[in-house]
């Protein structure tokens, strides 16, 4: 678990964080949310151990960051938003100098290869993969430890469809081998995807903590979430779509919605009725478009 | 931990093309066309003036003028006058008539102290031809006076004894050429070494070692090793041009008179001064272009006011203070001293423990800043 106590941090006379208090369960994917410059990266930073907060209490684990930094480094991980390993260096060459330089274990290190799928790269210079490739091997390097906990900075920033739905599907799996994921991005639909709890963040300070399903649903909204199996032809119907396979509608317009997927041989998974989206509830909190 | 941070940055330059070229190949090639081109100006005893000789008088005096140009290795005479910087013409009647005079034409843009030194080379050589045939005259009549002009027959050399100031050690072409570039060659490190840190700091690669428990003394430290060693490297191999390819070129070898204890002193300190300004750089530009243009502006500063493009022992006394100013001076008068003055370790202590001071304060300063730019996240 990982608990938050008051914490405060200034950079100047501007405050990043703002006597904040969380609370984070053990095994749960936590979605972090926040404009620009709301103090979700100084969050990480501090629970990294970059950055020391000015005042407040932080227990990873119910270790005192404070005090046992070093420890809580060695049982966590962070996955930056920047590609952080080598360019020159080979995919192997890359997992093997982080894992020597966390003293890994083999076992780990091969597990985060294989969860990866980055076994048939091991030999290829990094600078020559794919987007999607570079944020597995991102990935990967910060799994070489065995975490209980990785903090996922913006991960799937600058990739396509497929390769962002591949590292969420796997970002899940962790979640049942009972690692504890802190996850930041921009793009709602992924943290409605993989959450289990959100808290939002405005100007360093908390405006709502809770689980994903209290905050997008039981709200007055007539929004309606179609959702169906996967087909090409989806794209081509001009319908506003919450992702790949999730069709987000009006109660007035759901008849011509369904009647639209009958016609294109489109089979429907499952109606979502009184819903509301993230993307929409966050605009609502925050005030703000800048996400 | 260490030990694969060294190995990872081993790999990083010997994987960047253009820093090994700038590290190994460039000073090389500056060795050995420096050393080549500047020979002779650094010679002091290689002054040949090409000269054409028109012989009009046909006589005992004027032959033998002719024949002791011809063996006097300061000239060389040549077939044609256009090759020639000088054109000498012994008129008719000059042996007879003492009030005529050679003619010298001077062609090409001769320098006044050359054509100065010119004309008193080939003063003596006339009147040794003179002193030749008066001897010969009186040979017969006055074994006196024959011994007495041959007497006569002495030159500049043994006129004059000449001492140099013991504080003026003037190298020549490749003394000089070697250690100037081996100077500036290690001081290319920071192009490489800049330009992987700033990357690496940019790229938060920094950041998330520092969150896999590696302190900032570890990641400055484990950089540092690997390009003092490159920098070990590039002056064994400098050391091995200047004493095996360059007299290949028919110049001078490089001699090592002195202790290879203190070379191998100078060298180690002011790899650390090259590395301490890298990581100065490193932590300070704002991207790898930055770094890449800073280290080399510095660099060619450096080495231009530090003695490496033209020998200090040349400039002005103004100037020559201001050669103080630059850490390549500090190393390049320790190369000079060992390859010069024979100097053991204790001879250049001084600099050596200046460099080293200057190289661990500058890492001790980059280490401060890197540690508040990953606290600030920048």
């Amino acid at each position: 678990m990982i608990d938050i106590q008051n914490i405060t941090k200034s950079y100047g006379s501007k405050k990043a964080l703002d006597n904040l208090s969380l609370t984070i369960q053990e095994g749960s994917i936590f979605g972090l949310l926040g404009v620009n410059g709301a103090g979700k990266t100084t969050l990480l930073s501090i629970l990294n151990g970059l950055v020391k907060q000015d005042s407040g209490e932080i227990r990873i684990s119910g270790l005192d960051t404070q005090t046992s930094m070093q420890e809580i480094n060695k049982i966590s991980s962070i996955i930056p938003q920047h590609l952080a390993f080598y360019d020159e260096l080979s995919v192997g060459e890359n997992l093997d100098f982080f894992a020597k330089v966390q003293d890994a274990k083999q076992d780990d290190y091969t597990k985060a290869i294989e969860v990866n799928s980055l076994k048939s790269l091991l030999t290829q210079r990094a600078s020559t993969l794919s987007g999607g490739q570079k944020r597995r091997l991102n990935i990967a390097i910060g799994l070489v430890n065995n975490p209980k906990i990785i903090y996922f900075d913006e991960p799937t920033v600058g990739i396509d469809p497929k390769s962002r739905n591949e590292i969420l599907d796997s970002i899940k799996e962790y979640r049942e081998s009972g690692i504890t994921v802190v996850y930041t991005s921009h793009y709602m639909n992924e943290i409605e995807k993989i959450c289990d709890e959100v808290a939002i963040l405005s100007h360093g300070k908390l405006l709502v903590q809770d689980s994903l399903e209290n905050l997008i649903s039981n709200r007055n909204s007539d929004t309606i979430n179609v959702e169906v199996f996967h087909s090409s032809k989806l794209i081509m119907l001009g319908l506003t779509l919450l992702s790949e396979t999730i069709i987000q509608t009006k109660e007035s317009q759901l008849v011509a919605v369904l009647k639209q997927c009958k016609e294109h041989n489109i089979a429907i998974k499952q109606i979502q009725y009184g819903a509301t989206d993230l993307e929409k509830y966050f605009l609502d909190i925050t005030g703000d478009c800048d996400v | 931990m260490f030990r694969a941070m060294i190995q990872k940055e081993f790999l990083l330059v010997f994987r960047d093309k253009h820093a090994l070229l700038a590290l190994f190949v460039m000073p090389a090639i500056f060795i050995l066309i420096m050393s080549v081109a500047m020979k002779d100006q650094f010679s002091t005893n290689s002054i040949e003036f090409k000269v054409f000789v028109k012989d009009s008088d046909n006589t005992n005096v004027s032959k033998k003028i002719l024949k002791n140009i011809e063996e006097d290795k300061k000239f060389q005479i040549v077939s044609n006058t256009q090759d020639a910087e000088f054109f000498i013409k012994i008129p008719q009647k000059f042996e007879e008539e003492i009030e005529s005079k050679i003619s010298l034409s001077v062609q090409g843009a001769i320098k006044n102290n050359q054509i100065t030194a010119f004309k008193a080379i080939l003063l003596e050589d006339i009147l040794h031809a003179k002193l030749d045939t008066m001897a010969e005259h009186f040979k017969n009549q006055s074994a006196q006076a024959e011994k007495a002009l041959q007497n006569l027959k002495i030159s500049s050399d043994a006129i004059f004894s000449t001492k140099y100031n013991s504080s003026i050690h003037i190298p020549n072409a490749t003394q000089q050429s070697v250690p100037a570039w081996i100077v500036f060659g290690m001081f290319f490190v920071i192009i490489p070494m800049s330009t992987i840190y700033v990357n690496e700091r940019k790229q938060n690669t920094l950041a998330r070692l520092h969150s896999m428990n590696v302190s900032i003394v570890s990641m400055s430290i484990s950089k540092a090793i690997p390009y003092m060693v490159i920098n070990q490297i590039q002056v064994v191999i400098m050391l091995g041009v200047g004493k095996y390819i360059v007299p290949l070129f028919d110049t001078p070898a490089l001699l090592i008179n002195g202790s290879l204890i203190a070379l191998g002193a100078i060298s180690i300190a002011l790899s650390s001064t090259a590395i301490g300004i890298s990581s100065l750089i490193a932590v300070s530009a704002k991207s790898s272009e930055q770094a890449t243009t800073i280290g080399g502006i510095l660099n060619i500063l450096l080495g231009a006011i530090g003695g490496v493009m033209v020998p200090k022992f040349i400039m002005p006394e103004a100037m020559q203070k201001l050669t103080e100013l630059s850490p390549m001076s500090w190393g390049l008068d320790g190369f000079l001293d060992i390859f010069l003055l024979s100097a053991d370790l204790s001879m250049i202590l001084s600099k050596v423990t200046l460099l080293l001071s200057f190289g661990v304060g500058s890492l001790i300063i980059s280490m401060l800043i890197l540690d508040y730019r990953i606290k600030k996240g920048i």
